[in-house]
């Protein structure tokens, strides 16, 4: 009943971020009691023999009143990750066919991230950024972190153009213990430039996910006749026709979207597509099982 | 080219409807936002080239769609070179049968020769080629319709008889004329004919041949001296036939002096020869007087001449006198005014052979004579009528009988004009302080009487009586607009009153030169004869009248020279007149009932056998274009004529296609990318 939440659509509707962020979370939680093939911190790990020194708050008493043996209980959430979300907040991110923008879409796939690493008592912080770093919350697991995450991700604005580099390099001094770093972002450059930007953070030993949030008509534009289009970035402006926009340039999107694709496989990067037609769950159960199969 | 409706033209402000939607309304001016141009190029796509070209394509086609369609209301035409004939020709073989073509030429007549003419040239044309035989005299008659047969032809030439009536070459052109607008082929047009000069008509432009008409000349005959009875002038009726005068003309055309013999036969007996002198290309006169052995009734007379020429047939000339008592005239005067009746009796019998015979009649006696023994009764000038005198007068008119009254001062006491019935008004002075005299200045020309008055020219009018004219014409006013001439119809008969007397006392008239004619024209008119009868001396093709309208159903009849009935039952209850087709005696009957003898003559014209000049068949011939050109409109069919040929089916056609275009065009260029070609694309 919950899922119909994750529409991005009807997530726009919702004013609150953390109510955002807690709607989408719960509901794509609930819909993972079905399904066996996920889980997360907090789950019951594996079983290991006592040896002195081990705290004994984690032995099993109930093995040991039926075998008294001693074993102590592993939960994978023990594992202390600190999860970095960073918020692309360019002018490109404004746009939106549908009703819905892209910045909207990401700012909720941000907040929902944060909350599900909250729950996991992951340490998550945040960086939002378009030419410079405009925001940033250090990771923690403080009282408190989930709401200045979330104030942080609603105070996002799109400010000027997307350039990766600069931010990028500031973020490697920031990000200085290791763990998941989490990008969301159109990443409007050449994917050269895109993973040669972000690679050096995965070579200090995090996880890299790229959350690519892309607008249905930037993926297919449908233009109804020629027109006139300008850069949200640059403000160039130049005239479309539509046969344009439905071969060639759609050709172009393609290359671009697989080389992206292949140069973040190439570089041990996770790549994940963000269409945002589609709902937000998909993008998390993305997350989950990246966070799931590397931690 | 020009415009059937061209006010449709007005159709083409639509075409700034496509204007204003393709160059006016083409751009939208604001730019929609896009995250990045990255992947747009600046440099013109083939795509969007092939699309502008659509776009201008589409402008033109939309453009050029209202345009059609405003020129398909204005249905234009062009004036457009009609090929004649498909290269056919019409051969028409016209022979001349005029009464001229009697004339001998040796032993054998011109209408012979030209008939063997004729022969010759149909024996020359090609057995496919089409052609017709007319026959040539005051109207064409078509012998064959248009036909390949050669023995059709060749017998239609062999039954052609001689005619008793004049050549008309203007006829002959009409009929070309018609011919080819109907036929539309180029005619080849062989005239087989004497030429005679006096065939031409008046004007020369009567001559005038279509432009693809080709007419060649087969002359018969040359030119020979002649003499004929060109005219006879006999009175139509004898009263007194010791008192008849005939007068002969006998001319000579082409010919020498000599002196002829010319005879006067009466009912086929020889009445009176005389020897008459006819100087070179002249003329001579002979009068024979006094016709005593004519008998009551029709006299079929002839005037002749010695032959000695080759058309003996104009060297009589028929013509028919009517013996009659001359019809008595009833003057009915009370005796105080005789100057009336002498100036009455003195115009009466103006003529050599008057028709009327004047009898004075006292009132006392008119009362009680039997007044259907007189063609007219004259009233002159009386007062109060004895009695039954109206009565019988009013009989009298009704049952056909006419009255001619004169109503001056002496009927003033009356209260209306006797049997004219109008109201006597009162006297008209002419005052001799005043205009001292009346003139007449309103008359109806028109009518048989007047004719021949000429307006009262000087006629000096002192005194008139006013009448009324509620049921009378007026035929003749005075200058102050008192009528002085009126007729009124009563019953069958007639009444013509004069407002004024018949003596010289009251007006001049009398004295003066109008006062014959319209005496005699009066009483003729009222009476009957005279001029108001038809002539009984016509030319050939000259028409009689048989009916006058007011006789329907009646039954008319006429007898040719051979006694054989010529109308058929309905043309004898419905022709309005017979036209004489022959020379010779005509007996007629009109449905009034008159009987009456024509005598027919050939038209004197004929009988100058004078040949048109060659220059003025040249020009004749010149009025046909294929003259000009030579022999090279022989057969060729090729003149050309414009007609305006409306161009609304191309433009109808172009219209459609513009139309299919427009809409390929348009599909293409609105239409959004398909599913198969998104795929194929990604």
């Amino acid at each position: 009943m919950l899922q119909r939440f994750l529409d991005p659509a009807v997530l726009a509707g919702i004013s609150g971020l953390d109510l955002v962020a807690k709607t989408v979370v719960d509901g794509f939680i609930s819909g993972l009691h079905r399904s066996p093939d996920f889980g997360f911190s907090q789950e019951f790990a594996e079983y290991r023999s006592y040896s002195p020194g081990d705290d004994l708050r984690h032995v099993d008493w109930n093995v040991f009143a039926r075998s008294e043996k001693m074993f102590l209980k592993r939960y994978r959430g023990e594992t202390n990750c600190q999860v970095s979300v960073l918020l692309d907040a360019s002018r490109s991110m404004k746009y939106g066919s549908r009703g819905l923008e892209k910045m909207e879409y990401a700012r909720f796939l941000a907040a929902s991230v944060c909350y599900l690493a909250h729950l996991q008592r992951d340490a998550a912080g945040l960086v939002v950024f378009d030419s410079e770093v405009r925001h940033f919350v250090q990771p923690s697991t403080r009282q408190g972190q989930i709401m200045r995450l979330l104030h942080g991700i609603d105070k996002a604005e799109t400010g000027a153009q997307t350039v990766l580099e600069k931010p990028f390099a500031h973020l490697v001094d920031y990000l200085r213990r290791r763990g998941l770093v989490v990008a969301i972002s159109d990443f409007w450059e050449e994917p050269e430039s895109v993973i040669r930007t972000v690679s050096p953070l995965r070579s200090r030993g995090n996880e890299l996910i790229l959350f690519h949030v892309l607008d249905p008509q930037e993926i297919q534009p449908k233009l109804k006749g020629s027109m006139l289009m300008e850069d949200l970035e640059s403000g160039v402006k130049m005239e479309v026709s539509p046969d344009y926009a439905t071969h060639e340039y759609k050709n172009k999107m393609s290359a671009h979207l697989e080389e992206l694709k292949s140069r973040a496989a190439g570089a041990d990067i996770d790549y994940f597509l963000v269409d945002t037609s589609r709902p937000l769950d998909e993008a998390l159960r993305q997350y989950l099982a990246i966070r799931a199969g590397r931690l | 080219m020009g415009f059937f409706s061209p006010w449709f033209l007005g159709g083409l402000i639509a075409v700034g409807l496509p204007i204003y939607l393709h160059l006016l309304k083409r751009h939208k001016t604001d730019p929609q936002p896009f995250p990045s141009l990255m992947f747009f190029e600046h440099r013109e796509q083939s795509s969007v080239q092939h699309r502008r070209l659509d776009y201008i394509l589409l402008f033109i086609l939309r453009t050029l769609m209202l345009v059609l369609l405003a020129l398909l209301f204005a249905n234009p035409f062009i004036r457009r070179n009609t090929p004649k004939g498909n290269g056919q020709k019409i051969v028409v073989v016209a022979v001349d049968r005029s009464f001229s073509m009697r004339t001998k030429e040796g032993a054998t007549s011109r209408l012979d020769l030209a008939k063997e003419e004729a022969q010759k040239v149909l024996s020359g044309l090609p057995p496919t080629q089409k052609a017709q035989v007319v026959a040539l005299a005051d109207t064409l008659q078509a012998m064959t319709q248009q036909t390949t047969d050669p023995g059709e032809l060749r017998g239609a030439v062999s039954a052609i008889k001689e005619s008793d009536a004049r050549a008309s070459f203007g006829e002959l052109s009409r009929y070309l004329r018609t011919l080819s607008e109907s036929t539309k082929t180029p005619l080849e047009v062989h005239l087989i004919s004497d030429l005679q000069k006096s065939g031409m008509p008046p004007g020369f432009t009567d001559l005038r041949l279509d432009e693809d008409t080709t007419l060649n000349f087969h002359t018969v005959g040359k030119v020979q001296p002649n003499w004929a009875v060109e005219t006879v002038l006999a009175p139509q009726h004898v009263y007194d036939p010791k008192r008849a005068r005939i007068s002969a003309t006998v001319a000579g055309f082409s010919a020498p002096a000599a002196t002829r013999t010319i005879t006067l036969l009466m009912n086929g007996k020889t009445i009176q020869s005389k020897s008459v002198n006819v100087p070179e290309n002249g003329r001579g006169t002979a009068e024979f007087t006094g016709l005593d052995q004519a008998s009551y009734g029709f006299n079929k007379c002839e005037i002749r001449i010695d032959s000695a020429d080759g058309l003996p047939a104009d060297d009589r000339y028929a013509f028919s006198v009517e013996r009659t008592d001359a019809k008595k005239v009833a003057f009915v005067d009370d005796g105080r005014r005789a100057q009336a009746l002498e100036f009455f009796r003195a115009a009466l019998n103006a003529t050599e052979d008057p028709a009327f015979q004047l009898e004075p009649l006292r009132p006392e006696v008119a009362a009680t004579a039997n007044l259907t023994n007189y063609a007219v009764v004259v009233l002159n000038n009386l007062g109060q009528l004895p009695q039954g005198l109206e009565q019988s007068l009013e009989r009298y008119v009704t049952a056909g009988g006419s009255i001619f009254e004169s109503i001056g001062p002496g009927s003033v006491a009356l209260p209306r004009a006797p049997v004219l019935g109008e109201a006597i008004e009162g006297t008209k002075y002419a005052s001799r302080e005043g205009e001292r005299f009346f003139t007449v200045s309103d008359v109806d020309a028109g009518h048989d009487v007047m004719k021949s008055v000429e307006r009262f020219d000087g006629v000096r009018i002192y005194l008139a009586v006013s009448v009324g004219t509620t049921k009378s014409r007026v035929l003749a006013r005075l200058n102050n607009g008192t009528p002085l001439v009126l007729e009124r119809k009563v019953g069958e008969g007639k009444v013509l009153a004069f407002t004024s007397t018949f003596d010289a006392d009251n007006n001049d008239m009398p004295k003066h030169g109008a006062w014959v004619p319209f005496v005699q024209k009066s009483v003729a008119y009222l009476g009957g004869g005279g001029s108001t009868e038809q002539p009984s001396n016509l030319s050939v093709g000259e028409y009689v009248e048989l009916r006058t309208g007011n006789e329907k159903g009646a039954q008319a009849e006429v007898q040719d020279p051979d006694g054989q009935r010529v109308l058929s039952l309905e043309e004898s209850a419905q022709a309005r007149n017979f036209q004489l087709t022959r020379e010779g005696f005509y007996e007629v009957r009109t449905a009034g009932g008159k009987r009456s003898q024509v005598a027919a003559h050939a038209n004197r014209m004929e009988s100058d056998l004078a040949v048109i000049p060659q220059d003025t068949l040249d020009l004749w011939k010149g009025t046909g274009s294929s003259a000009s050109s030579a022999g090279a409109g022989q057969g060729t069919g090729g003149e050309a004529n414009t007609t305006p040929w409306s161009l609304s089916p191309i433009i109808l056609l172009l219209l459609l296609g513009v139309a299919l275009a427009e809409s390929v065009i348009a599909d293409r260029y609105l239409r959004p990318p398909t599913q198969s070609q998104e795929t194929k694309a990604a």
